[in-house]
């Protein structure tokens, strides 16, 4: 969003002073989603330090007891759940397993549609061809039945959730790299490689990766929110990871029947899932505006 | 001619598309799920097994069961239910009007929101009319649709209670369902419609019809919104597409007797007939409504009507 402030007249623009502030604008208005990254990350890799103890224990004699700032005591910070789990407990190790998801499935997802992509626009061919139909059926379909679909034949575990999160979102990087290496199949250095008796795999290396690279990067910032919140539906629905595993998705589940007298139940996985999505979205917006602002209308 | 053309590849794309789910949902509950386990009591004995692997034909090899499989959709003959009484297509088709009327309601909503904030925001940028619809962009694009969901219930149905929490009776029960559902997509036109107008209020004809003495309505709905609106219906048949997919998690947030909260209940019951029924349907929906969109916007602007796929 903050690319999209007014556009500046020509020598507005030019003049240092505007730059200068423009800039500063536009990282101040950065800062506070990458402070929610930042923080949902090492929650996510310190979460054994930060909330000690285990996310699954119960304690039926503080059942639903309300948070510290709404006359609760600083046993539980966040208040416990109908069971009385802690509720910051449960939060951190959510984020935990959203992390380990999004550590997985982005960089795994990027790696093999890079690959798929770079292999149809280069070589293309009839399994080129066939590959591409592929894509183009699964991203017409509603991914979620097909996720819930196998996530109910598979069963109940975070490997099923990383496995099929990696099949629903390997498709956008093959779409768009394949695209961008069929443009780039047709400029000049790559066609003076080849005469000059380049290997294919050199030019794919050497030429079409660097070129490439930006736009991966930028679609994996984009897929980070994506991913945290696919994981969170799953896990809603039902078909996530196993119920001795906190997640946001679940937790916001289990708390539908007390969201009349025990509304923190609710609100504290609800909330850190649309912080997170929403700086997620937040920073992909201004990392794609720095690296490659041709991308604007991807998302 | 060639729009008679277009439209037969058109068709026979939607064709694989359908051909492909079925193959898809074939290979997931056929070859990794097992059917005949969800059918028999815990204390099945082996006997029973074979015989009712023997009765679903599940002993035959694969590719016999594959072939049989697909003979049968061609008749429109997808199984019978495992858990309801009844043909696995019968039960879905009984659960489609819901789910019509659900997605409808999130596209009035997605385009009565997104096109009117798109419009004014564009013509008063800057102003606050226009951060209040960017905020809505940015909440709508990043918000999970069940989260808002119960976002609306927590605050206009337990907190007020001016709409039903859950179900399905009347109109009123309709609208925090139709709004969870439509925010995302209303999102998406404000966005394209906002840019679609900055961009066709600064063109020679806009001035051309303000020097006519054409009054600012006019100028601003008959010759700017028109432009802006083409954007718009090259994704409007994507969106749709979202629409009845997001439908699925929606309708099971608010307990709305639609396919999608069937289909859910039907596949943690390894119901497989009806998931199938219910993929099939959703596919051929989806692809269609595409079909639909596109070919009309051809009809609508003559300047892409001959271009490519």
């Amino acid at each position: 969003m903050a690319a999209q402030v007014a556009a500046p007249t020509a020598e507005v623009a030019a003049s240092p002073r505007w730059r200068l502030t423009h800039r500063w604008r536009r990282y101040l208005l950065v800062l506070p989603p990458l402070t929610v990254m930042i923080a949902f990350v090492v929650c996510g890799i310190f979460a054994d330090l930060i909330a000690p103890g285990d996310p699954g224990d119960t304690n039926l004699l503080d059942r639903l007891e309300p948070p510290v700032f709404s006359g609760g005591t600083s046993e539980y910070p966040l208040g416990t759940d109908h069971v009385g789990r802690d509720i910051w407990t449960r939060v951190v190790h959510g984020a935990q397993v959203s992390l380990i998801v999004v550590l997985t499935v982005v960089p795994g997802a990027a790696a093999f549609g890079t690959m798929i992509g770079m292999f149809a626009g280069w070589r293309g061919g009839v399994v080129g061809q066939l590959l591409m139909r592929y894509v183009d059926v699964q991203l017409a379909l509603p991914a979620i039945l097909f996720a819930v679909l196998l996530g109910a034949v598979l069963g109940a575990s975070l490997w099923n959730v990383i496995l099929i999160l990696l099949i629903w979102t390997w498709t956008v990087y093959a779409r768009l790299i394949r695209a961008e290496v069929l443009s780039l199949k047709e400029r000049e250095f790559v066609v003076a490689s080849l005469a000059a008796g380049a290997s294919n795999w050199w030019i794919m290396r050497k030429q079409l990766l660097p070129n490439v690279f930006n736009t991966i990067v930028v679609i994996m910032t984009l897929e980070i929110p994506i991913v945290i919140v696919a994981e969170a539906s799953l896990s809603f629905l039902g078909v996530g990871a196993p119920v001795e595993q906190a997640t946001w998705g679940r937790m916001i589940s289990e708390a539908r029947n007390y969201l009349t007298h025990a509304w923190w139940v609710m609100w504290m996985p609800g909330l850190a899932l649309m912080l997170v999505a929403l700086s997620g979205n937040l920073v992909g917006d201004w990392l794609r505006d720095l690296l490659d602002p041709r991308l604007r209308n991807l998302g | 001619m060639e729009f008679a053309n277009l439209l037969l590849i058109r068709l026979l794309q939607t064709i694989l598309v359908i051909w492909v789910v079925v193959s898809i949902v074939f290979i997931f509950s056929r070859m990794i799920g097992n059917p005949e386990t969800s059918l028999l009591p815990f204390d099945a004995t082996n006997e029973d097994y074979e015989r009712i692997r023997e009765r679903l034909g599940l002993n035959d090899p694969m590719i016999v069961q594959y072939g049989r499989f697909i003979g049968d959709a061609v008749q429109g003959d997808l199984g019978y239910s495992f858990h309801r009484t009844g043909a696995a297509l019968d039960i879905v088709a009984g659960k489609v009007l819901g789910t019509v009327k659900l997605t409808a309601a999130g596209l009035v909503v997605a385009l009565g929101l997104g096109l009117p904030l798109g419009v004014f925001a564009a013509l008063r940028r800057g102003s606050p009319l226009d951060w209040l619809a960017r905020l809505i962009a940015v909440f709508g694009q990043a918000t999970p649709s069940f989260w808002l969901g119960l976002m609306l219930i927590f605050f206009l149905a337990t907190k007020v209670s001016w709409f039903p929490t859950a179900g399905s009776a009347g109109f009123r029960s309709l609208i925090l369902p139709a709004f969870a559902l439509g925010l995302l997509s209303a999102a998406g036109f404000m966005r394209l419609t906002r840019s679609g107008m900055i961009d066709v209020m600064s063109t020679d004809f806009i001035r051309t019809a303000r020097a006519k003495g054409l009054t600012e309505r006019t100028v601003i709905l008959r010759h700017g919104l028109r432009h802006a609106l083409i954007p718009v219906m090259t994704i409007l048949g994507i969106e749709l597409g979202r629409l009845i997919a997001g439908s699925v998690i929606i309708e099971v947030v608010f307990s709305w007797p639609g396919i999608g909260r069937l289909m859910i209940e039907s596949i943690l019951q390894s119901d497989y007939p009806t998931v199938q029924a219910g993929l099939v349907v959703i596919a051929a929906s989806i692809t269609l409504g595409n079909l639909i969109v596109d070919m009309s916007y051809r009809v609508i602007d003559p300047r892409i009507r001959m271009a490519a796929l």
